[in-house]
Parts: C-alpha cells; sequence; structure tokens
C-alpha cells in the first residue's frame, strides 16, 4: 500500500509543484486524499492491535508499522469527560497500554466520518492539518457482559512537506504526509 | 470482501446517513437520539451535525463546504451561496442559549449575509483564543486565563500569547480612588535635592504604581513569564478553551465547545452581540494589549 501511495503522490504531482508552494483546490483535495489513508492505516492497525485476537508477535509487527506513521516525538493526549486531566503516551506506549486492557473482549469501531481541516502553513512553510474521527469502544468481561463503552473523538495532526527526490537522473517533487499529536477526548454520545 | 463492494457498501450507509442528516438540519430541533433507520444509528447523524473543528465552525460560517463536510471549489457558484449560508449559519448558534433569542441571532445572519458580506479567516486578524487552565502556584492550584492570537511568521503563522489573567495580579494593581492617586507624587524640583525624597515611594509598595507615568499599563503577561520563570508557576493542566471573534464588522461572538449528544453541539456561538467597529478598540485591548 505504501509504495503505491508514494507512487500515486509521484504520479500527481511530479513537475507541477516544484516553484509552486502555494495549494490551489485540486492539490489540496489530493493532499487530502493522501492524508485520510494515513489515517485509515492508523485506524486499521488500532483495530488490530486492541484485538485480543492478535497474537502478540503480530501485534508488536502493526506497531512497528504504526509507528511508522507518526513524526519522530509525537504524542497522543487522552482525556475522559470525568477528568480534563490529559495523559501523555508516545506512539508505542499508547499502542502497547491498548494491547494490554484488561478485557475478555474488545470490540473498535469506527464511524463513517473524516472531517479535514484546510491546510495552513507553519513558519517553516510545512503545511498542517487536523483530520478528526471517532471511534466507539467496548470492553467485554470473561461473562461475555458489556463492563466499558466509549465514544471518542480523535483530533490527528497531518504534517505535510513538499520533498524531492532523485529517479533515473530526474528530480521528482513529491508531498511527504506524517501523522504528529493526536489529542484523543472521549465525547457524551454512549 | 473486495474494495469496491466494501466502499459501495460504505458509501450507501453514508448516503442514507446525510440524508437523514440533511432532513434534521431542515427541521432543526427534531430529537434525534431514539431514532434510527434501518440499521443506521442516529448518532452517527449526531456526529456529521457536530461542528467538529474550528476550522469547521469558519468554513460553516462562510459557506465553503457543504452540509455535509465536503469542501466547495471556490470555483463552484454555490461556494459562499448566500441562502445556503444563511441555512448553515443558523447551526451555529447554542440552541440552548439562542433558541430563546431567534430574533438576535436572525439579525445577525441577515447582517452578515448582506450583500457587503463578511466572511471569516484564519488569518483576517481579531480572532482570539482563550485558554482556562491550571498552576501550581505557591504549592497550591490556580486558575489562570491566557489569550492567544494567529501571528503570521516567515512563510506561515503560529499562535501566540498576547496576554493573561491572573486574579493574584491583578490584586497586585488594584484600581485606586483618583483622589488617593493625587497624594501620591515627587514634586517636580525632587532633582534639585537629588531626589532625597525618593525614599518615600519604597515605604508603601503596594501602590508603587502610583509614582509611575499616567500612561503607565502593568503587563501582566511579562509578569506571567517572570513568575514561570522563577519556578512559582508550574503549569499543570488546560481545563477549557474558546475563542473569541471580533473580526466581523460591528459584532463580536464567543465560540464554545459543546460536548453533548444531539444535533447542535461542538464549537457554536455561545454569546453574541452587537458591537459597533468604534467600541471595538478598548475591549480588544485586553485580547492584543
Amino acid at each position: 500500500m505504501k509504495k503505491i501511495l508514494a507512487i500515486l503522490a509521484i504520479v500527481l504531482f511530479a513537475g507541477t509543484a516544484m516553484a509552486q508552494e502555494e495549494l490551489d483546490f485540486e492539490r489540496q483535495q489530493a493532499i487530502d486524499s493522501l492524508a485520510l489513508e494515513k489515517v485509515r492505516d492508523l485506524s486499521k492497525y488500532i483495530k488490530i492491535v486492541g484485538s485480543k485476537e492478535t497474537a502478540w508477535s503480530e501485534a508488536n509487527r502493526v506497531i512497528d508499522r504504526a509507528e511508522e506513521l507518526f513524526m519522530t516525538n509525537a504524542e497522543i493526549g487522552v482525556s475522559s469527560i470525568a477528568s480534563n486531566n490529559i495523559k501523555y503516551y508516545k506512539v508505542r506506549p499508547y499502542f502497547e497500554h491498548l494491547m494490554r486492557l484488561n478485557y475478555d473482549r474488545v470490540e473498535i469501531e469506527w464511524y463513517n466520518i473524516e472531517y479535514v481541516s484546510d491546510l495552513q502553513r507553519q513558519p517553516d512553510g510545512t503545511y498542517v492539518g487536523i483530520i478528526t474521527i471517532f471511534q466507539t469502544f467496548r470492553g467485554y468481561d470473561k461473562e461475555g457482559q458489556l463492563a466499558y463503552k466509549d465514544t471518542t473523538k480523535k483530533d490527528i495532526t497531518v504534517y505535510v512537506k513538499r520533498k524531492e527526490t532523485q529517479i533515473g537522473g530526474r528530480i521528482i517533487g513529491f508531498w511527504d504526509v506524517l501523522l504528529g499529536d493526536m489529542r484523543v477526548k472521549e465525547t457524551t454520545n454512549k | 470482501m473486495k474494495i469496491d463492494d466494501r466502499r459501495q457498501k460504505t458509501e450507501g450507509r453514508r448516503g442514507l446517513v446525510l440524508l437523514l442528516l440533511a432532513v434534521l438540519l431542515g427541521l432543526g430541533t427534531l430529537p434525534v437520539s431514539a431514532q434510527s433507520i434501518g440499521n443506521v444509528q442516529m448518532d452517527e447523524a449526531d456526529l456529521y451535525a457536530m461542528t467538529k473543528q474550528m476550522g469547521q465552525f469558519i468554513r460553516r460560517f462562510n459557506y465553503e463546504e457543504d452540509q455535509f463536510g465536503y469542501k466547495i471549489n471556490p470555483k463552484d457558484p454555490s461556494y459562499h451561496n448566500r441562502e445556503k449560508r444563511q441555512q448553515s449559519l443558523a447551526i451555529l448558534f447554542d440552541q440552548q442559549t439562542y433558541g430563546n433569542q431567534p430574533d438576535l441571532q436572525r439579525f445577525f445572519i441577515e447582517d452578515v449575509t448582506q450583500d457587503d458580506s463578511t466572511f471569516m479567516t484564519f488569518l483576517g486578524g481579531r480572532w482570539y483564543s482563550e485558554v482556562s487552565a491550571t498552576f501550581k502556584y505557591k504549592g497550591k492550584d490556580v486558575s489562570i486565563i491566557m489569550i492567544l492570537g494567529v501571528e503570521k511568521e516567515g512563510l506561515g503563522s503560529k499562535w501566540v500569547l498576547n496576554n493573561i489573567y491572573f486574579s493574584e495580579f491583578n490584586k497586585l494593581f488594584p484600581t485606586g480612588e483618583i483622589s488617593e492617586k493625587e497624594k501620591h507624587f515627587l514634586h517636580p524640583l525632587s532633582h534639585e535635592l537629588d531626589f532625597m525624597n525618593i525614599y518615600k515611594i519604597f515605604k508603601e509598595p503596594e501602590v508603587i504604581e502610583y509614582y509611575a507615568s499616567k500612561d503607565f499599563v502593568p503587563d501582566y503577561l511579562t509578569l506571567f513569564f517572570y513568575e514561570i520563570k522563577r519556578g512559582n508557576l508550574v503549569f499543570q493542566n488546560v481545563d477549557t478553551v474558546k475563542f473569541h471573534v471580533f473580526q466581523i464588522k460591528d459584532w463580536y461572538f464567543e465560540v464554545s465547545w459543546f460536548n453533548r449528544n444531539g444535533n447542535n453541539a461542538g464549537w457554536l456561538i455561545s454569546n453574541l452581540i452587537y458591537l459597533p467597529e468604534k467600541d471595538k478598540k478598548d475591549l480588544i485591548k485586553f485580547y492584543q494589549p
């Protein structure tokens, strides 16, 4: 999938945006799609790691893939309705925490809602955006009874940077998309 | 399941939800939490209706996205469409507050969608974030309000600290009686005495600012930085965030986060005041000293 995305990024943008840093509507749409693919990968990884049916070794391999989606030092800030305190995790500890949750069975579902912000540039020229998604989590005990349920809003930072690579002597420009800090907030939606 | 099949199924389900949402937005106050159509749960429609990001608030305010959250191409005739914008603006109000004040809401919507319409822009200035946070101060939890604004820099922009409100700092600089202030001064020939009388200033530190120029305004942000640097103030956590918008001609409004069920949730207008431009200047001083 990664290779396909990389090729897609190059095909879409090669040679057209080298001197053109401002994003027009169509290019923004294309970048939104790339960013959404990353977020969908993240959703998929959360589901796999959270599942009690996933073997430990497989879960660890998936966590490796998940870490590759994020920038170094990205943090995940989690809060609940009961407390404003934000608990901060690095990417791997967040997934490991998810893996260790003490339920007999868990269900993780994603709503069909992916809200993509406009991209804004930060002072160094990197574009930054936020993608909002919603997840429902259900944890069941040994008797199969629902022990915990929540719906969380996940606001995920997306960094988009123009980069160049050399292929066959030609310099090709492409947009590199990486995930940054993620805010996880419990909603009242049960 | 093939990707195409899955996508078709997802699109179909989404279509139903969107259809439902369109009906809901049209009807405004229809109770939604207990309803469902087939296997489509209504809470998903609620999440579509929710103004999920402040950026979405701006896009809905300007009608730069349709009711389903899809960005509208600026070349599309429906971009900034007046009638659609009027509908879009109506869902941006906290109905618990403005359901009872439909006239003010209507007046606002009519005013901002006139021919000389005003739009809200991210880099347009005159909108600020109020971040209420808990700090430790001398061992106790205290609440401090930080005011931030968007500032252009380099190739883009960033949020910067403009001001803070901390009651302990305000207590240090109370608004004194003018008659009391008039008693405190260094007479105009003090210089001839090598300022031998200046010691009097320091005998009453609680009113030392009375000896400053009439233009003196305490700089709370500097005090804040000082206390942080000295280690006396230690950040704990953010409690709430809201926005103050002065950008729209002759209006001021607050946007707050409403974490609740139903189709009126997320970032919504929680306070709206008609405020002619000439009256904004003094108010803005707090947000951008």
